[in-house]
């Protein structure tokens, strides 16, 4: 069990009492957990020893695969298989672009706000397929360190907006897991790099992923870390540079059809393959062979800084605006981190290196830095380290504010304004009489609210009428800690209130299902939830029981050789389904395991053989009776 | 957890004398210090109580720090601590030489797209600018130490132009960015 621990705010907790507390970086590519174990922190291996999991779900048929599993099927099932969803976390239908047609699974047509994914197993949202990579690092981290966490901080880009954030916290929340403090990604590399301990000055967090660039100017000041300015592309990475790779072979090859998904898929493969084998040799042969037609060729270093230098001059424009903000010029900068598997391209480091005069650093494996990062935070959060002077500050990375007339947004909070913070501005009333107020909340940059982010409206009504221009509504935005926003409006001569926690529209609170899974992980449900898995764990246990003692008294006599692999395989599915926590999963594979063994079931009636408990039990198999009778009828024997 | 930041002056909570010429270094480890004591992250397991008020605390903080660094808003409220309000969006300067200059700032700006190299050039007038506004800080801080109120209310409203014009560079050279970008 966990331990329940409450502590003074400020006073030490005693040391034997070390709480359970992990980093997770949620990646498009890839994700990772970390813990500090023994006051060493440490990236957590899954049972093959691998530990990175591909941020990758597959939707089977009654089951769901993540990591390496479901990268298995990207090829033979991509409509299935969901790759780089962290780009469509917190994202409405109309931000899903042109660009994002070379993933080969289609979105639905719904009429909410949230964009889903077609599935065999139905709609899905990016939170969701989320969650599921969340679950399988949850469990990862509970069966490698043995008790269950306390929380996890979770690291987002710098550049997330608010919805961004809002839907990672639902994601985290559908995988149960208490989320201590979303920490920006770069901020998470930086403490990795332990630039926290005895060093002052500015650094520059160069972070290229997958599918997100950003990059952030921290000044760092006796243990405090604090964000200056961050800046990037949330759909700039490693992916695009797969892109243009492929494209290029494609336009080397000139394949028939290579518009097929699964087709495309492999050259993304290939291209991806490349790319990194020539961060190792100056040269590397391609060799495809598909139904599509094959090709043969090279990629050498040349050609792919040609390829991708433009890519990169993406992400130098983006340092550029950050050091302004920041007010820093290059010489000001100290130390450059290097994060994201991505800067692994030479033709990155090169140019990098080249725009801030300076070598980056990359001593830590690129991939792991941030999930690190996460580790050490989560640990200092949890009160393991009572008398850490670590201190992390942050900014808002987009300006809030709210409509004015004429479709105009007026900025109440700026860009890159340390939070937490509050903020309250005053308006008043356009025509005479008027009684009622809409607030609506946007996040951006320009002028115009048709091209800002809506993130909520509410109204405010009921104030006493007056002429226009008498009343005063003061409107006070309120930022806390993570970067999450609470608007409230209050007219000043009559007291009337309103305000709003902004769940931004494409949050998971926006549509009726997804309000149904919100509830479903209400802890009462929750509770629920673990007493009928393991209800449905212990009936599958007596199944299988019941079903070996059967094979081993008369299987040999009974079955033929095919027969007999054909009940084998249903028992191997319910033996792995059973480990996991999805209860109707387990259900669906006693089903099949009870088909399986229909004949033999019947055989053994037949035969008349009495084997008292396991006979009856068997007997259960072709039976239609629910599992509560069963049970039931087992206690009876009993 | 200190009780008296919400009733402190930004000058006193970084303990500073009441003067326009700050020491930057200073209020940035002032600042540190006082969120070190203050900020949400040190009452993760506090009450709801304690959590609200480390908020509000945190938050007065930064927009301490932030009117500290900015030297228009930094003017405006040592003008507002000897009781002069000043509203900007309703008055200006009427220096007829420093509005003209104003002007061919304006229009070199809107220009710029057609010199050889914009960005350059965009940097290049950040750097006269801030050399310039340096020049107004100065004078200002003479005229509000000589309690000459209206000179210093004066200055104000010039190095309001001055960070205006410096807004614009910076989005222009965003939009530009942008463009580059693709």
């Amino acid at each position: 069990m966990a331990l329940i621990q409450i502590a003074e705010p400020g006073q030490s907790t005693t040391a034997h009492q070390h709480r359970l507390a992990v980093g997770i970086d949620l990646g498009t590519t890839n994700s990772l957990v970390a813990t500090v174990r023994s006051g060493e922190v440490d990236t957590l291996p899954d049972v093959d020893g691998s530990h990175l999991l591909p941020s990758i779900v597959h939707y089977g048929e009654g089951e769901v695969h993540v990591g390496t599993r479901a990268q298995q099927y990207s090829v033979s099932d991509p409509w299935n298989t969901i790759v780089s969803v962290k780009r469509f976390m917190g994202r409405g239908a109309e931000d899903i672009s042109a660009k994002d047609e070379h993933y080969s699974y289609t979105f639905a047509e719904t009429d909410s706000a949230v964009p889903r994914i077609k599935t065999r197993s139905g709609n899905v949202s990016a939170v969701e397929v989320s969650a599921e990579i969340l679950k399988n690092l949850k469990q990862r981290a509970i069966k490698t360190l043995g008790d269950e966490l306390s929380g996890a901080v979770i690291t987002v880009p710098a550049y997330f907006d608010d919805a961004q954030r809002q839907a990672t916290k639902d994601a985290a929340k559908l995988a149960d897991i208490n989320v201590l403090r979303l920490l920006n990604e770069p901020t998470a590399a930086a403490v990795a790099y332990g630039l926290d301990t005895g060093n002052e000055g500015v650094i520059a967090v160069y972070d290229l992923g997958g599918g997100t660039f950003d990059i952030s100017i921290l000044r760092l000041n006796k243990g405090v870390f604090e964000v200056m300015a961050t800046g990037g592309n949330s759909s700039l990475g490693g992916d695009d540079f797969d892109y243009v790779i492929a494209q290029w072979i494609n336009e080397q090859a000139d394949f028939s059809d290579a518009d097929d998904p699964a087709f495309r898929r492999l050259v993304m493969q290939h291209a991806r393959s490349a790319k990194e084998a020539l961060a190792e040799h100056d040269s590397v042969s391609i060799n495809i062979e598909a139904v599509n037609g094959s090709w043969q060729g090279a990629l050498d270093r040349n050609k792919l800084k040609d390829l991708l230098t433009p890519l990169v001059k993406q992400t130098l424009m983006s340092c550029r605006r950050a050091m302004r903000d920041a007010d820093v010029e290059n010489e000001d900068i100290r130390e450059v981190v290097m994060v994201g598997g991505s800067t692994r391209t030479l033709v990155v480091r090169e140019m990098v290196a080249d725009f801030f005069q300076c070598q980056p650093l990359t001593s830590i494996d690129p991939d792991k830095v941030v999930a690190t990062g996460a580790a050490l935070q989560a640990d200092v959060l949890v009160g393991n380290k009572p008398d850490d002077e670590m201190l992390l500050l942050d900014v808002i990375p987009l300006s809030l504010g709210i409509e004015t007339m004429g479709g105009l947004v007026e900025k109440i909070i700026h860009r890159n304004t340390a939070i937490p913070v509050a903020k309250a501005q005053d308006f008043t009333t356009y025509k005479d009489g008027q009684t009622a107020m809409a607030v609506h909340v946007l996040q951006g940059e320009r002028e115009l609210v048709s091209d800002c982010r809506s993130l909520a409206r509410f109204e405010l009504r009921g104030f006493p009428p007056q002429v226009a221009g008498a009343a005063r509504i003061r409107v006070t935005f309120q930022v806390d800690a993570d970067g999450l926003l609470i608007v409230s409006a209050r007219e000043e001569n009559s007291g009337v209130e309103a305000s709003v926690d902004v769940k931004p529209s494409y949050g998971l609170s926006d549509s009726e299902v997804e309000s149904m899974l919100r509830e479903s992980i209400e802890h009462a449900e929750h509770d629920m939830h673990l007493r009928t898995l393991r209800e449905q764990q212990v009936e599958a246990e007596r199944v299988i029981e019941a079903l070996d003692s059967a094979i081993d008294s008369d299987g040999d006599q009974l079955l033929s050789e095919d027969e007999r692999q054909q009940i084998n395989n249903a028992r191997q599915v319910l033996v792995e389904t059973k480990s996991g926590s999805d209860v109707d999963a387990i259900e669906r594979a006693i089903k099949q395991l009870e088909a399986a063994c229909e004949v033999y079931v019947a055989r053994r009636m037949n035969t008349n053989i009495k084997t008292a408990m396991q006979g009856h039990s068997i007997e259960e198999y072709a039976s239609e009776q629910s599992l509560d009778a069963k049970a039931a009828e087992a206690k009876v024997e009993e | 957890m200190p009780k008296d930041i919400l009733t402190s002056n930004f000058f006193e909570l970084f303990e500073l004398p009441v003067s326009y010429d700050v020491d930057l270094n200073k209020i940035q480890q002032h600042y540190m210090a006082l969120q070190k004591q203050v900020h949400p992250d040190k009452y993760t397991s506090g009450t709801d109580q304690e959590k609200r008020l480390s908020m509000q605390q945190t938050s007065w903080i930064n927009e301490a720090q932030a009117t500290l660094k900015d030297p228009v808003a930094r003017a405006t409220y040592l003008l507002k601590l000897k009781g002069t309000d000043i509203n900007l969006e309703n008055e200006t300067t009427m220096d007829a030489g420093f509005l003209m200059r104003q002007l061919e700032v304006r229009e070199r700006l809107e220009n710029i797209r057609d010199e050889k190299d914009p960005l350059v050039s965009l940097d290049q007038m950040s750097k006269e600018l801030k050399s310039a506004t340096e020049d107004m800080m100065k004078s200002f801080s003479e005229a509000y130490e000589a309690d000459e109120i209206d000179d210093a209310r004066e200055w104000i409203r010039k190095l309001q132009f001055m960070q205006k014009a410096k807004n614009e560079i910076n989005s222009l050279s965003a939009d530009l960015e942008d463009e580059l970008m693709g």
